[in-house]
């Protein structure tokens, strides 16, 4: 019985997780090494990497901020609308990232609420690269307040109030005592966080309008490249999600193997 | 330093836990606060550490008002129930956070800070577990670094809600010895609550007890256990025996029927005989006995079927040699009534 499951467990995980991850490296690599690295010669690719990074770069610190401090104070605070403001974190994961971009555009868009007043004062922000970067930040919003959250829920405040009678001031004891204290799963938090911003499609897709090499991040770029069937490019540049995958996995396990250790 | 607490009150939603409570702890002593879960003993400790606030009603520090104080700028040590130590420090860390946090013109240099640890490390004998972290040690070992911790920064008053709540009963007397002989070196002004009458009537000076947000009596251990001001008081403090009785010019009778008066007595203050003796002595049948330990406990059913308990001497239960089933009079020594009734 035992046997049984865990070798159905395995075959699911080759037919499922390996096999699409083999295939992809096998498709980058079929027209041999120099074809591999052609693709990156190639502007568009280029840009489209840069545009990942950069909105990657906006919404991790942004959305690592605003995680500690929600996780922190509803973590260690009773205050009226605590549990709405749970609810609005959790808002990300309940909404289909298609209908989070089609809210920015209906904002912002030229028909928008705000699209005469943007236009006015000549700011572009959806089908260009403001959009993008608000539409990642929206979907990863919830990835390090949601790691962090039941950490300090357990937590309580005991260490926290030992910190203060010994004379620590609220920073101190934020920076010797809280943050310690949730260390591996904040590192944890913004991997996910990272992961989920350099991967998103649905809402970036909606209001980047797809100019090549200029509102295409590497997902998107990938998507087009497939559908223009240079397949070999369009695999190229998956390898490098692949890898960001296979990077979060070893961190995670490095990050769970030392929590354990400390805990 | 001596510590003040007048007229403080204090609700949580629609619960008052604090009414009105006047607290005075002499310089040097150490003074217990017993009561029952829900008492209010804790969130007065709380107020009076600075990590809450009261609605009304002040608190002095040897005369000086520190009411608005925050918990640090009143310089208390506060010794958690479940230790509060920080685990990702070594105990050498955890007793040296208190120095090492201080406004750089006030910090000891470095070495005075080792000496310092090295010494209170000393003083909880745990010299060599130095460099353990917390989730390495015994409970015992953990209260011990917390109270070394918060001793660590000379503070004005120690203050420690249910220190030995968490332990195992042995190293909760082990301890609480410990605690006296080290008040009795150091002579800080000590508060320390707790719902374990025994622990406050053998390591305080003084013991106030609270119930319902008030305290109800403050005196010695002696006074609160043999002149108890209250039947809660005397219900709270060891366990008793609840009879209807009736007063008569000063003497008063156990008696069956229900009356006005409620009698309290203490199982040892009641002696088994044989035979009827005095007015006062009643039947009773012995429906289960515990003989293990200094005294013998005797669980019974009087005549009119309440259960009663008893508790004799070693000697007079051989003397006896009562077994399971008889049929036993029961001869009060010493009773209290209290003009309240029944407390609870």
């Amino acid at each position: 019985m035992r046997w049984l499951l865990i070798g159905t467990a395995s075959l699911f995980l080759v037919l499922f997780l390996f096999l699409p991850l083999a295939v992809v490296f096998g498709t980058a690599f079929s027209q041999g090494i120099g074809m591999f690295f052609g693709t990156f010669a190639d502007a568009g690719t280029q840009s489209a990497i840069w545009l990942t990074l950069v909105a990657a770069a906006v919404a991790v610190p942004l959305n690592t901020v605003f995680g500690l401090a929600a996780a922190w104070c509803i973590g260690k605070f009773e205050f009226v609308g605590k549990s709405t403001l749970i609810t609005l974190i959790d808002l990300p994961f309940s909404v289909s990232p298609v209908v989070a971009g089609l809210a920015y555009v209906l904002l912002f868009g030229a028909q928008g609420y705000f699209g005469p007043w943007l236009q006015a004062h000549n700011i572009h922000i959806v089908f260009a690269v403001p959009g993008i970067v608000l539409a990642t930040v929206f979907v990863t919003f919830p990835f390090v307040a949601r790691e962090l959250l039941p950490m300090m829920q357990a937590q309580g405040n005991d260490e926290e109030e030992a910190a203060l009678t010994l004379g620590a001031n609220g920073w101190q004891t934020f920076l010797k005592v809280t943050l310690p204290n949730v260390k591996w799963a904040l590192v944890y938090g913004i991997i996910l966080c990272n992961a989920r911003a350099m991967g998103e499609f649905g809402a970036v897709q909606v209001v980047s309008g797809r100019i090549e090499g200029l509102t295409n991040t590497m997902p998107l770029q990938i998507e087009m490249l497939y559908s223009d069937y240079r397949f070999v490019a369009a695999y190229t540049v998956a390898t490098l999600l692949a890898m960001l995958a296979l990077v979060t996995l070893v961190v995670k396990s490095i990050v769970e193997w030392r929590s354990g250790e400390t805990a | 330093m001596s510590i003040t607490a007048s007229g403080i009150t204090k609700s949580f939603g629609g619960f008052t836990a604090l009414d009105n409570v006047d607290l005075d702890v002499q310089a040097g002593q150490l003074v217990a606060l017993l009561g029952p879960s829900g008492s209010g003993k804790t969130t007065l400790l709380r107020i009076i550490a600075g990590l809450e606030f009261a609605d009304s009603g002040s608190i002095h520090f040897d005369g000086r008002d520190i009411s608005r104080q925050t918990a640090g700028e009143r310089r208390v040590g506060f010794v958690f129930q479940h230790y509060a130590l920080f685990r990702h420090m070594t105990v050498f860390e955890n007793i040296a956070f208190g120095l090492r946090v201080r406004p750089r013109k006030t910090r000891l240099p470095d070495a005075q800070i080792r000496k310092r640890v090295g010494d209170l490390l000393d003083l909880i004998q745990l010299s060599t577990q130095a460099g353990r972290y917390p989730s390495q040690l015994s409970g015992g070992q953990r209260q011990r670094v917390a109270l070394a911790r918060a001793l660590a920064v000379e503070p004005s008053v120690l203050l420690l809600d249910e220190p030995f709540g968490a332990l195992d009963a042995k190293v909760r007397q082990e301890l609480r010895r410990w605690l006296r002989q080290l008040h009795d070196e150091v002579h800080i002004t000590s508060l320390f609550v707790t719902h374990d009458q025994e622990e406050a009537l053998e390591v305080s000076d003084r013991v106030a007890v609270m119930n319902a947000g008030k305290i109800v009596q403050i005196g010695t251990p002696d006074e609160v256990y043999n002149h108890p001001a209250t039947s809660f008081v005397y219900n709270f403090l060891g366990n008793v025996n609840l009879f209807n009785g009736r007063v008569d010019g000063g003497t008063t009778y156990i008696h069956h029927a229900k009356t006005d008066h409620v009698v309290f007595v203490r199982p040892h203050l009641l002696d088994i005989a044989r035979e009827p003796a005095g007015e006062n002595s009643f039947g009773a049948t012995i429906k289960h006995i515990n003989a293990a330990g200094p005294l013998v406990k005797v669980d019974a059913v009087t005549e009119w079927g309440d259960p009663v308990n008893v508790e004799t001497t070693q000697e007079r239960f051989r003397e006896l040699a009562l077994i399971k089933g008889d049929r036993i009079h029961i001869v009060p020594r010493d009773v209290a009534v209290f003009q309240e009734g029944r407390s609870s």
